[in-house]
C-alpha cells in the first residue's frame, strides 16, 4: 500500500508503519517525534485532498 | 480460416456433442473491424461461430464467476492464470471447467493501429505474423509483434498454465532483459512528477467502470465505489475521487493481477490504467517472488502470513 | 432561406471575433482522441476530425453539475437552506456539432422541458446555446443515422448548418439564433442562394447514399411491448455485457442522473452526476429490493427504452440517433443495430 501510494506521487515520509506495544512508552514517543519531524519537513499536503464541498 | 479457429471450433463442438460440458465460452466475430464479441455455444452448431485472432483480448474468466454449470472455456496464457485465481478464490471449481488452452502470440493494441490512419479502419486481416489493415484511403501491412498491447510485450507466460486441451503446440516464451522497464521509468520520477503523471493519465476518465467490470478479479457483489453506507468515495468527476477509485481498485488486485490487460482494452478513453497495477505486479515479484495464477497449490501472498515475510517497512 | 459563404481564410478571424460574444465549444484532440470541449483562448475547433468519442451532451448536461448549495454556519442568514448556485447563462456556441448530435439534443429536450416540469439547469443552458452544425460529407461505417430519423445533412435542432467545400463553407441559416451568430462572427460573404442550395442538396444525397448501415425500424411501433419484454433473445443478448457504463456515457441521448450531497466544513452542495441503467445500483431501492437486479433485465431496459418505450410514449421515433458511438466503444461489441433488427423482426411463438 505504501509502495503504491509512493508510486503515484505521495511522498514516502507521509506514511509510517510501526509496531508498538502498550508497554513501550519511550518507543511510542520516539516514533511520534520522528513521524512529526518527517511530515513537518515535507510541509502541508495538497495531494488527495478534495476541495469541492 | 486460421488453424486456431478451426481447432477451437472442433474441440468446442466435440465437448458439446459428447455432453462433457453444458456450454462453451469463447469469442465470436464482431460486427465492426477489430472487434470480437464474447459469446456462448450450447450446441455443436453454435460452436461454429467461434473465432480466434489478435483481437480476442478480453479475459473470459470474467464470465465464470459463481457459475453453476459445467463450462468449456477458451483461455490464453494470462486468462488461464486468472482461472487459477478464480479456483483458488473459490469462485468456480476445477471440476466444473474444461479449459481449451490457446498458446498465444499476443493481442494487438487497437488504438495504436487506429493511430496509423486518419480515417476509420474497414478491414483487418491477420496472416501469421503479418496484419493487413485497410481504410477507405489506404492499406498497410504491419508486423504484428510491433503492434502488440503493452502487457503482451512484457508477457512471460504466453502458454496456458492450466488446460485440458491445447489448440496448438506451445509457443516459445519471451525472454526479456527487463520486464519492468515501464514501472522503473515511473519509479525514477520525483514525487511531484509521479503525481502529475497519474493526474494526466486519468484526466479523460469518465468513471464508466469498464476497467473494473472487464477485470476478472473485480467480482465483489458491491464495489467500494458503489457502497452507499458508508460512502467511501464521492461519485462525481472530482479528480480526487477519480484517483481514489483507480488507486484503491488497483490495490485490491495486489498479488492477484495477471496483467491480462482487459482493463485497458475495455477503456473507451484509452487510459493506461495498468500504470497502477504494473507496480503491484513488480512488487509482488520482487518482494515475495510471486507471480499470480501460476499454481493451484499456493495462496496469494497478501492473503497469507508467514513469519519470514519481509517487514522492513515497519519502523 | 439564406446561405452565407465563409472563406476558410476568414475562418479563424471569425471564430476569434465570435469569442467576444460566445463561449465556444468544439471538437479538439486530447491525448490522440477527439473530444468535445470548451475551447480555450487559443484553441480552434478541429473541423476535419472524425466523430468525437463523447457526444456534446455535456455542454448542456455536465457529467457532474452543482445544483444546490447551503451554508451550515448557523451565524449566517438562511443557513441550512438550499439555494441555487450562480449559473453561467451567457451565450455559448457549439461549433462543429454533428447533425445526429443536434437531433439528440431535441430528444433530450423532450425529457428536460415538459409542460409539467422544466429542468432549469438544462433549459437555461439550452436557451443560451447556438448550435453550429457541420454536415458529414463522409459518414463512418457505424453511422446509421438515416435509419433513425436523422442523417449526415439533417437540420433538426441546428441553428446553422455548415457544409465543407474544401476552401470554403456554405452556411445555411436555419434560425434567427444562427443569423445572430454569423453577424457576431462577422461572416457575411454572399452566396448565390439557389445554386448553393442545389450544391448542398447534391452533397446531401451523396452522403446519405454513402451510409451503408441500414437498420429496419418500421415494425417496432406495432410490436407488443409485453411480447418484446418477454422475448427469449435477451438472455443471449446480455450474456457478454459486463455492465459498464460506456454505452450510456457515450450516448448523446442518455439523460439519467443521480443526486449526491457532499459536505466540507460548513458548506454543503448537492450535485447531479450522470448515472447509468447498466449499473445494478441504478434501481436499488432503500428497502434492499432491486427490480433490475439481473444483468439481463438491465440490458433489456436500455434497448427497450431506446427503441420501444420512448417510441410508444412520445411517438417521435426512437431514442437513438444512429451515431454509432456505442457500437464503436462497447468493450464486448454489443451492437444496437443487431438488437434493433432482432426486435423489429421478432415474432412471438404462438
Amino acid at each position: 500500500m505504501g509502495n503504491l501510494l509512493e508510486h503515484m506521487g505521495i511522498e514516502k515520509d507521509r506514511l509510517h508503519f510501526s509496531w508498538i506495544s502498550s508497554a513501550e512508552a519511550t518507543k511510542f514517543v520516539d516514533v511520534v517525534t520522528k513521524v512529526s519531524e518527517a511530515v513537518n519537513a515535507l510541509g502541508p499536503n495538497h495531494k488527495l485532498v478534495k476541495n469541492a464541498g | 480460416m486460421n488453424t486456431y479457429t478451426k481447432k477451437i471450433r472442433e474441440l468446442a463442438s466435440n465437448l458439446l456433442k459428447e455432453g462433457k460440458v453444458d456450454l462453451v465460452i469463447g469469442f465470436k466475430e464482431g460486427t465492426v473491424p477489430m472487434a470480437t464479441a464474447p459469446g456462448i455455444a450450447r450446441t455443436p452448431e453454435e460452436a461454429d461461430g467461434f473465432v480466434w485472432d489478435a483481437n480476442c483480448s478480453l479475459n473470459l474468466t470474467n464470465y465464470l464467476t459463481n457459475k453453476k454449470e459445467k463450462i468449456g472455456i477458451i483461455a490464453k496464457g494470462c486468462d488461464s492464470r486468472s482461472i487459477v485465481n478464480h479456483i483458488i478464490e473459490n469462485k468456480i471449481s476445477r471440476d466444473q471447467l474444461h479449459i481449451i488452452g490457446v498458446p498465444c502470440t499476443g493481442m494487438v493494441d487497437k488504438n495504436k493501429i487506429r493511430g496509423l490512419f486518419e480515417d476509420e479502419i474497414t478491414e483487418f486481416k491477420e496472416e501469421g505474423d503479418v496484419i493487413r489493415v485497410k481504410t477507405g484511403a489506404k492499406e498497410l501491412t504491419i508486423d504484428k509483434q510491433e503492434y502488440l498491447r503493452g502487457n503482451c510485450r512484457t508477457c512471460m507466460h504466453r502458454n496456458p498454465v492450466i488446460h485440458d486441451d491445447l489448440v496448438a503446440e506451445p509457443v516459445v516464451e519471451q525472454k526479456l532483459a527487463d520486464p519492468f522497464k515501464d514501472v522503473k521509468a515511473i519509479e525514477a520520477m520525483d514525487a511531484d512528477e509521479k503525481w502529475n503523471h497519474f493526474e494526466n493519465l486519468l484526466s479523460g476518465c469518465i468513471r464508466c467502470y469498464a476497467c473494473r467490470n472487464a477485470c476478472p478479479l473485480c467480482y465483489c457483489p458491491t464495489c467500494f465505489v458503489d457502497e452507499a453506507n458508508p460512502q467511501w468515495v464521492g461519485k462525481g468527476q472530482d479528480p480526487t475521487d477519480i484517483r481514489t477509485f483507480h488507486f484503491l481498485r488497483a490495490y485490491h488486485c495486489a498479488g492477484r493481477c495477471t496483467d491480462c490487460g482487459a482493463c485497458e482494452d475495455a477503456c473507451p478513453m484509452d487510459i493506461k490504467v495498468r500504470d497502477f497495477t504494473r507496480k503491484l505486479v513488480k512488487d509482488s515479484f520482487e518482494i515475495y517472488g510471486w507471480e499470480a495464477g501460476l499454481t493451484l497449490d499456493q495462496r496469494p501472498p497478501l492473503d497469507t502470513f508467514k513469519p519470514e515475510d519481509p517487514d522492513d517497512f515497519i519502523k | 432561406m439564406k446561405v452565407i459563404k465563409i472563406d476558410k481564410n476568414d475562418w479563424t478571424r471569425g471564430i476569434d471575433k465570435s469569442r467576444e460574444t460566445y463561449q465556444l465549444f468544439g471538437p479538439v484532440t486530447d491525448k490522440n482522441q477527439s473530444v468535445f470541449k470548451q475551447l480555450g483562448k487559443d484553441a480552434y475547433p478541429e473541423m476535419g476530425r472524425t466523430d468525437t468519442i463523447m457526444s456534446p451532451k455535456s455542454v448542456l448536461f455536465p457529467q457532474t453539475e452543482k445544483i444546490l448549495t447551503a451554508s451550515l454556519d448557523e451565524s449566517v442568514e438562511n443557513h441550512h437552506i438550499m439555494q441555487m448556485p450562480e449559473t453561467d447563462t451567457t451565450p455559448r456556441a457549439v461549433i462543429g456539432i454533428r447533425p445526429y448530435d443536434a437531433k439528440a439534443v431535441q430528444l433530450v429536450k423532450l425529457n428536460f422541458d415538459t409542460p409539467e416540469y422544466r429542468d432549469t439547469y438544462w433549459c437555461d443552458a439550452y436557451e443560451a446555446t447556438t448550435f453550429v452544425g457541420l454536415a458529414v460529407n463522409q459518414p463512418s461505417a457505424s453511422d446509421f443515422s438515416t435509419s433513425m430519423g436523422s442523417g449526415p445533412f439533417a437540420e433538426e435542432g441546428l441553428d446553422l448548418l455548415l457544409v465543407d467545400l474544401d476552401d470554403h463553407y456554405l452556411a445555411k441559416v436555419l434560425t434567427p439564433k444562427g443569423e445572430t451568430f454569423l453577424d457576431g462572427a462577422g461572416f457575411n460573404g454572399t452566396a448565390d442562394t439557389d445554386a448553393s442550395l442545389k450544391t448542398i442538396q447534391g452533397m446531401k444525397e451523396a452522403a446519405e447514399a454513402a451510409i451503408t448501415s441500414l437498420v429496419p425500424t418500421d415494425k417496432l411501433k406495432e410490436k407488443s411491448l409485453l411480447d418484446l419484454h418477454g422475448a427469449p433473445f435477451w438472455e443471449d443478448t446480455a450474456f457478454s455485457c459486463i455492465n459498464c457504463g460506456t454505452c450510456t456515457f457515450v450516448c448523446p441521448t442518455c439523460w439519467c442522473f443521480d443526486i449526491q450531497d457532499e459536505t466540507k466544513g460548513k458548506s454543503t452542495s448537492r450535485f447531479r452526476n450522470w448515472d447509468s441503467c447498466m449499473s445494478p445500483l441504478f434501481t436499488m431501492h432503500g428497502s434492499g429490493h432491486n427490480p433490475r437486479g439481473e444483468k439481463t433485465q438491465r440490458v433489456r431496459q436500455r434497448f427497450m427504452h431506446k427503441l420501444k418505450y420512448f417510441l410508444d410514449k412520445y411517438d417521435q421515433g426512437s431514442m437513438c440517433v444512429g451515431c454509432g458511438r456505442c457500437v464503436e466503444k462497447c468493450p464486448v461489441n454489443i451492437d444496437i443495430r443487431s438488437i434493433c433488427n432482432t426486435m423489429n423482426s421478432y415474432e412471438p411463438q404462438k
